[in-house]
This record gives structure tokens, C-alpha cells and sequence, in this order.
């Protein structure tokens, strides 16, 4: 079929007020935040913004019986350009669909649409005294459905895990346009090991198998305090220790983060007020849950990280406390600042790392980024080894694009040959299935029969994932 | 300059690591809330004109000219991005490609020519007075307006008869001791929709020991022509104002309008002038220049006289976006109201957020405009005050507006109109003298 009868049939369906078509405005839909997508935009032929199950449904089996490549998209903040249509087909733009539908606080459950911003979620959470635990960095523009479909986690993973701890039941449309709900969607409990799981098939299956269009959560009761201790170090080397040491304290922070020198001084240049110490790493130990547990875990926290630690602050006070976690929060974006004429690029960004390990690939890289001459900022969920690399360059220079796609191919390497992964949470998209074979063996094909039994025309988010 | 030159278009658009964090903030976004209105997008956009991928063309320039230029996404950007100037860089670049007969008589013609503009708003108060408009609505005249003209035009009553600049004298001498000599910057939409605030502003000043000087020929601060793509008009308008108030040897220079302070600001007038011959001259002016708020607050410290006059008055701030956003001042204004007596000051929510005025944004994109007030007087609404302060004449010409279309009783004026009962009492300094 072509394009402009793609495009004729897509705005009869739902209406010109939904359906992008203009060549320009398609344009705005070839990139997320990865580094991939600003070498190789991937234009889509039109973009649909549906707000029902039916919408969806409409566009999937027009797609399905056209044999024409189906996208999902939330908000576009992902990094693996797991939202772009590289090959053309249509863009689902489901960041408008954020309906609440219902929050059902006696039996700690939410119901969502998959275009609710996750800060918005937990605002309307915080009034039943709940909360949506996993807490990623880019909370303020992120949707739920993209968490889901990427099984995000964030900084208070160490304590609270990723996503996928909280999916009760999902709300799915199939490639041939059906719907299939799967685990406790249309139930109201919070346990539930009836029947294969495929809630946490589609968890994380970042569009390949279908699209996500409705989401039963589950919620926690919202800590009654907080407190945030921040350890001050000399040498890097030390911090891994420290982490190590409050584990076998008996403490499980709800995040423990680590911004390096060049972190510290990106956030500081961002938002002065922040006021990091210089150093050359900083720890960041998150505690919540009751107001006396708080305070002993602080001590403690306090107590081990002083032993190598040239100083500790605990902060209690909200406003501290909100400028130490804002200042780890936009790590991620500001660490461009350490370069004039530099911009970070998420690529190679979210390697997971055995705990043990730490220390080694925190040299490693910073070895490979001497031997590249790029300049790598590091920062990230050093609790659960969940290290964000972030190489500054100029990405209008060919040389340094050239040697920062050999350092984040090397840095990947490096993440398996560790035991550890190339992703820990932000997913695999089109940038990392080249690694799939490596990390995966065999499971390689089984993942491809799964994908095949779902999707045997190949339409949902073609090549991406493996 | 060349576009592709402009230091925002060379040495910022690749910082971009687009990762939306101006979609949380933007309140256009928030109402189109497709890509295509993200300020990403914009860097995006203004990337793709750089390199030849799009043409210099109106379908461009509609797309870019959907952003208000609130600030709000530079000021969050965590790449440090001025998104804002990239956009107007880019706006002048396709205007440059595409000029209009209609722009030019309206930016070049018009708005460059204070003595013309003062006529023009005595036609529109005649036309007011004499039903004239009244009329033309009747028959449906105005609806042949172009785009949303015929909608936004009922923003424009209550024009007064006289101007600001036929109610104060070039040299305004200082109560008492002089402190400061002041050069007062009178904008255009004070001088002429807000005569009262910039006779006002004079008369504070004065008490407080200012000599204020409001040079003849001060021209408009170029902000409406940065947001229509004539940079060029902009560029002479500030070498001109430079020019004529470095004449003067001042200590400090003044404006109560928002968008005029953040246009004279250090940072804009970089933008504007910065590798031309005049940019040292610039640097001299803009480094004199505050808002009004801050002055009254840092400089002079006042403390407001005859408090016996003070009527007890809920009041709730809407920050203006060049005021809060373009130069970070949020508490001189605050600050201000908690020293006028009887004021009860009630904080609204997301003050900061835009109105949705812009200048000329509520009249080019009106509904889109409307649909950011509502959101802002509901806002506003919720606070209960009976004042809604401010200290923008283009933001008070929205939220009048916003006041009326929403039914609510609450004035909208601005600071200076708070202050200005205090200052009307026979000055006791001056009675001593």
C-alpha cells in the first residue's frame, strides 16, 4: 500500500486531529534520546495518537492486514531508539492516552492508561498515602506504559526493584488486533499464580509482542520519613567498600547512587545552589520507612561511610534532601557541562555490573576513555551495579563520533565479559541487539519462536530487542 | 551575522541530547502534546534548517512560531540550552527568506516610531469612544481580519486618552538628597495602555531620592520584533536605546516592565549585539539595568511611606516569564508586596507558569493562547484574592482579559498600582524642604 493511502486510511479511522501525516511534522517523531538516532533519524510514514483500546485496535489490524510495521511510543525519553520507526510504518504515540482510570486504594491498585507521566501518577498516589516505587530519572516526562514496556527501574531499585514488581495484570493488543488480558487485569488481588505468566513476558518486551494499552499496578504505602546520607570520597575506590560494608550491616538503603568528579562538577555548573563537595566521588544513600529506623539506618550509614569517607552529611531536611536527589536525577543530562563545546551521548550508557565488580569496571572505564581521549562521566545505581557511562564529545566532529561508537562497543563488551549485562534498565532497543547472541546463547531462539507465536508477520516493532 | 554563525546555532544545538525534560515544562506542550510542540523538537527543527534538511519556509516558521518564547525550557534545560534563542535565531533566519509588506509596515514602520505608535492608540481610543469598534463588531468587520485577529481583537479596550510619556518631563528631579541619577526605560504598552504605572513608577522613584531622567527618543525595547522574526529591527532598536541613554551619565537604569528589563538585560543585549562594534557600549548599558522590583528592593530598600493609608487586601503574584523565567527574579517582587502595608500576599500555584499573553502571541495564536490563561486564572481563581499583581503590561492585558472571561471581580494591576496610593499624600520630605 502506498504511503499516502496509509495516510488516507489512518485519518478516516480516527480522525485528522489524531492522525500526523505532514512530512515535516513526521520528522519530529524520528528521534528519542539515544545517540543512535541522531546519526540515523528514522522517519516514520504516519503517527497515530489514540486515546481508547478501540483505536488501537483499529490501527494494529489495518497494520496487520497491510503487512505495515507498528511502533509504540510513549514520551521518546528512551535511549535505544526502541521507539523509532527506522524502516518506516506507523508511530503510536500513546503519550496522550494518560488517563487515571481508577485508583483502588483500599486494595493498594492503580489502573492506568499507558500515557501517564510516572511524577504524575505518584502526585495523585500521594493523596491515599501510596506510591509507585520504581523512580527513574526522568520521572517528570517518562510514561508508565514506556516503563513497562522497558521494565524500567531507577534509584530506589535497590530496595524496591523494577517495574516488573509492580504489573498485577496488563491490558494488551495483539498484532492481529485482538485483545488479551493477561494475569490479574480484570482481578483485584495482589497474588495470583494462575495460569502462565505473561504479564512478565510483556514486561520489558519493549512493543515486540503487542501494545500495551492498560496497566494494573500495584502500590506500596508511602514512607512516613526519609533521610539521605551523602559520603564524600578521595579516591574512588573507596566507595564500592563502603556499599559493600552497609549491606552486611543488615541496612537495604531504598537507593544507594554514586556521582564521580566529573559528575559533581556537571551538577554544580547545572544548578549551583546544589553545592556538591569537589571530590572524586560522592555516595548517595537513600533511607525510608518509619521515623526511628530512619534515624538508626542514618547513623549507621554514617558511621561506615566515615571510616573511608573524607565527610558525611545527613540530611533530613526536605529541601536538602530534594536538591541531593534532583542533583543525582539530572546527572544524566547535565553531564555535558563538564565540556563546552561537549554534549553527552546515551550510548553504552547502562551497563549492570556484579557488585564485586565495581571498583574494576569503574577503572576499566575510565582506562578506555584515556584510551580513546573521551571524556566519560560516570554516575548511577551503584547499590544494585547499575553504572551510567556518559561520554562527552562533540558530536558534530567524525573523529569523535568514530572513536565513541569503538568505546561504547567496548564498554559493552566489557559489561559481559564481567558477568554482568549491557542494560540494566533502560533496554535494548535497536542499539544493543547486536549483543543479544553474546549475552543470550541459545535463548536467542526461543525468544524468536515467542516472538514468532505472537507476531507471525513481523509487524510489531520490527528490529528491535534481538 | 550568518545564521549557521549565531553562537545559539553553533555551539548549542548539538548539546541537545533530547531527553524531554522541556516537555514537563512547556506550557504549549502541554496543550498541543504532540512532538511537533515540544521545545526538543524546536532544537530539532532549527538543527534541520541548519543543515539545508528543511527549507527556510512558512511551514517552518509555523511550527517554531507555536512556542510563546516563555524561557521556561532553558531555564530547565539540564544541557543548558538557550532553546528560546535558538528558536528566535531561527524565526528571523526564514523571516529573512520570506519578508512581508505586512510585517514591515507593522515592525519597521510602525513600531519603530513611538511618535506614530501614540497616534495609532489615539485612533483606537477614538474608535473605542466612539462606538466605532462597537460597530465594526456589530456589522462584522472585524471578522475579516486575518488569522485570529477577528477573535483577539475584544483583548483590546480601556485604551486611555493620554500617554505615559505626555505625563512625565525628560528630567524628573529627586525628593530630598539625591542618591541615584536613573534613567527611567518608559516601554511601549506602559506609555501607552498603562500611563498611570509609568507616572507612577516616576513619582516613587522621585521620593525616594532618585533623580529620574526618561530620555526623549527611547524606542521600543525590540522584544515584539525578536518574536516576529525581525532581528534586524531589534538589533537597531536596542544600538539605539543604548545610544541614547549612555548619553546620559547614569547610575542605574529602570524599567516596571518585564519583557523591556529582560530585553535590556546583559544576556539579550549578548544576543543582539554581541561581536558587533557596539557591544562594548551594550555591556556599559545593560550592566545598569534591573527591574524595577529588584530596585525598589535591593538598591533602594525602601520602606513604603504614609502607612496610614493602607487598605487591607488580599493579593496573589503572577510572575511574568521575563522576569522570572529570562532574568531568575521570583523574590524582589514578593519581597516587595510584603512591605506595602495592608497587602495579605496568598501565593498561587505555579505562578511562574506563562498566561499565555507573550505580546503578540495572544493576538497570532489566539485560542492556543486562551486555552494557557484559563489554566493560569483558575490558578489564580483558586488563591481568593481580590487583586491578581503583576508587574508586565503584556501579561496584564492577558489576565484582564482572563479576569473578564472568566467572570471574576478580582483588578488585575500592577505593582506600581499598589504602591501608588502611598506616594499621593502630601510628601512630608518634600513638605519640610
Amino acid at each position: 500500500m502506498e504511503i499516502k493511502d496509509i495516510k488516507k486510511q489512518l485519518v478516516k479511522m480516527l480522525g485528522k486531529d489524531k492522525v500526523l501525516t505532514d512530512e515535516l511534522d513526521l520528522m519530529y517523531y524520528s528521534y528519542d534520546s539515544s545517540f543512535l538516532t541522531k546519526l540515523e533519524p528514522g522517519k516514520p510514514a504516519a503517527v497515530v495518537l489514540p486515546t481508547s483500546t478501540e483505536e488501537v485496535q483499529k490501527v494494529v489490524r489495518f497494520a496487520y492486514e497491510n503487512d505495515i510495521a507498528i511502533v509504540p511510543r510513549g514520551a521518546g525519553t528512551g535511549e535505544t531508539g526502541g521507539c523509532i520507526a527506522f524502516k518506516g510504518g506507523i508511530v503510536l504515540d500513546l503519550s496522550t492516552w494518560d488517563e487515571i482510570v481508577e485508583i483502588d486504594a483500599k486494595n493498594m491498585q492503580v489502573i492506568v492508561r499507558p500515557g501517564v507521566i510516572h511524577a504524575r501518577l505518584n502526585e495523585a498516589l500521594a493523596k491515599y498515602n501510596l506510591f509507585f516505587p520504581p523512580d527513574p530519572g526522568s520521572s517528570q516526562m517518562c510514561t508508565v506504559g514506556g516503563m513497562v514496556a522497558n521494565n524500567a527501574s531507577g534509584l530506589r531499585a535497590v530496595k524496591y526493584g523494577a517495574t516488573e514488581q509492580y504489573i498485577l495484570g496488563l491490558e494488551v493488543v495483539l498484532p492481529d488486533g485482538n485483545v488479551m488480558v493477561t494475569g490479574g487485569m480484570n482481578a483485584r488481588v495482589i497474588k495470583n499464580v494462575s495460569g502462565l505468566n505473561l504479564t512478565k513476558l510483556m514486561v520489558g518486551s519493549e512493543g515486540v509482542l503487542g501494545i500495551i494499552t492498560q496497566i494494573r499496578l500495584r502500590c506500596w504505602p508511602k514512607p512516613k520519613a526519609r533521610g539521605i546520607a551523602m559520603a564524600v570520597y578521595d579516591n574512588l575506590d573507596d566507595a564500592p567498600e563502603t556499599v559493600l560494608e552497609v549491606y552486611q550491616a543488615g541496612i537495604l538503603p531504598s537507593g544507594i547512587e554514586i556521582l564521580d568528579g566529573s559528575a559533581i562538577m556537571a551538577v554544580n555548573q547545572f544548578k549551583p545552589q546544589i553545592n556538591l563537595p569537589d571530590a572524586e566521588a560522592i555516595l548517595l544513600f537513600e533511607v525510608d520507612g518509619n521515623p526511628p529506623g530512619v534515624d538508626y539506618d542514618g547513623k549507621v550509614i554514617a558511621e561506615i561511610a566515615g571510616k573511608r569517607a573524607r565527610s558525611v552529611e545527613w540530611a533530613t531536611d526536605p529541601k536538602r534532601m530534594a536538591e541531593l536527589w534532583e542533583g543525582r536525577s539530572i546527572t544524566a543530562t547535565a553531564a555535558a557541562r563538564v565540556r563546552a563545546d561537549g554534549s553527552r551521548i546515551f550510548a553504552g550508557e547502562d551497563i549492570s555490573i556484579p557488585l564485586s565488580k565495581i571498583a574494576d569496571v569503574l577503572r576499566a572505564i575510565r582506562a578506555l576513555g584515556d584510551k580513546y581521549g573521551i571524556k566519560v562521566v560516570n554516575y548511577g545505581h551503584i547499590g544494585d551495579g547499575n553504572v551510567h557511562t556518559a561520554p562527552v564529545i562533540n558530536p558534530e566532529n567524525p573523529e569523535e563520533v568514530e572513536k565513541v561508537l569503538q568505546l561504547v562497543h567496548d564498554i559493552h563488551l566489557l559489561a559481559i565479559e564481567m558477568q554482568g549485562s549491557t542494560t540494566g534498565e533502560h533496554g535494548v532497543g535497536a542499539v544493543r541487539r547486536q549483543y543479544a547472541e553474546l549475552e543470550h546463547g541459545l535463548a536467542v531462539e526461543y525468544m524468536r519462536a515467542v516472538k514468532l507465536a505472537f507476531d507471525p508477520k513481523g509487524i510489531m516493532n520490527p528490529e528491535k530487542l534481538f | 551575522m550568518e545564521f549557521k554563525e549565531l553562537p545559539p546555532v553553533k555551539e548549542q544545538i548539538m548539546k541537545c541530547v533530547r531527553c524531554g525534560k522541556c516537555r514537563s515544562v512547556c506550557p504549549v506542550f502541554a496543550e498541543i502534546r504532540n512532538e511537533t510542540a515540544a521545545p526538543r523538537g524546536h532544537v530539532f527543527m532549527v538543527q534541520m534548517l541548519r543543515d539545508g534538511i528543511v527549507e527556510p519556509d512558512e511551514a517552518v516558521a509555523e511550527r517554531l512560531t507555536s512556542c510563546l518564547l516563555c524561557e521556561n525550557c532553558s531555564v530547565n534545560c539540564p544541557s543548558g540550552i538557550d532553546i528560546h534563542e535558538l528558536n528566535a535565531a531561527a524565526r528571523s533566519y526564514i523571516y529573512e527568506k520570506n519578508p512581508s509588506l505586512a510585517k514591515e509596515l507593522v515592525f519597521d514602520s510602525l513600531w519603530t516610531r513611538p511618535g506614530l505608535l501614540r497616534t495609532s492608540t489615539k485612533f483606537l481610543w477614538g474608535a473605542q469612544k466612539t462606538g466605532l469598534q462597537s460597530l465594526a463588531r456589530a456589522i462584522g468587520l472585524t471578522k475579516i481580519l486575518p488569522g485570529d485577529l477577528p477573535r483577539a481583537e475584544r483583548m483590546l479596550t480601556d485604551v486611555p486618552v493620554r500617554s505615559g510619556r505626555s505625563m512625565i518631563s525628560e528630567v524628573n528631579r529627586a525628593r530630598g538628597e539625591r542618591k541615584y541619577r536613573v534613567g527611567y526605560f518608559l516601554g511601549c504598552a506602559t506609555d501607552m495602555f498603562y500611563p498611570s504605572v509609568a507616572r507612577a513608577t516616576v513619582d516613587i522613584l522621585t521620593w525616594h531620592g532618585c533623580e529620574v531622567i526618561v530620555p526623549k527618543d527611547i524606542k521600543c525595547c525590540g522584544q515584539p520584533h525578536i518574536a516576529n522574526g525581525k532581528m534586524e529591527t531589534a538589533r537597531s532598536l536596542a544600538a539605539h536605546n543604548v545610544k541614547i541613554f549612555n548619553a546620559y551619565d547614569l547610575d542605574y537604569i529602570v524599567t516596571d516592565c518585564a519583557s523591556c528589563s529582560a530585553a535590556l538585560s546583559h544576556k539579550n543585549m549578548e544576543f543582539l549585539l554581541g561581536g558587533l562594534n557596539i557591544e562594548d557600549q551594550a555591556k556599559t548599558f545593560s550592566e545598569k539595568v534591573l527591574d524595577l522590583t529588584l530596585f525598589l528592593t535591593e538598591v533602594l530598600d525602601i520602606e513604603v511611606p504614609n502607612p496610614e493609608m493602607a487598605r487591607k487586601v488580599k493579593v496573589t503574584w503572577h510572575d511574568p516569564c521575563h522576569l522570572a523565567n529570562a532574568q531568575g527574579v521570583k523574590q524582589a517582587p514578593r519581597e516587595l508586596l510584603k512591605r506595602i502595608p495592608g497587602v495579605e500576599f496568598i501565593e498561587m500555584a505555579n505562578a511562574n507558569s506563562c498566561c499565555g499573553g507573550s505580546g503578540t502571541y495572544c493576538l497570532t495564536h489566539h485560542d492556543l493562547s486562551m486555552k494557557i490563561l484559563d489554566k493560569k486564572m483558575d490558578r489564580a481563581m483558586e488563591t481568593g484574592a481580590n487583586k491578581l499583581v503583576t508587574c508586565c503590561p503584556s501579561c496584564m492585558m492577558q489576565l484582564k482579559f482572563g479576569a473578564r472571561r472568566h467572570h471574576w471581580n478580582a483588578e488585575v494591576v500592577h505593582i506600581v498600582d499598589l504602591l501608588s496610593p502611598f506616594y499621593k499624600v502630601l510628601p512630608k520630605k518634600a513638605a519640610s524642604q
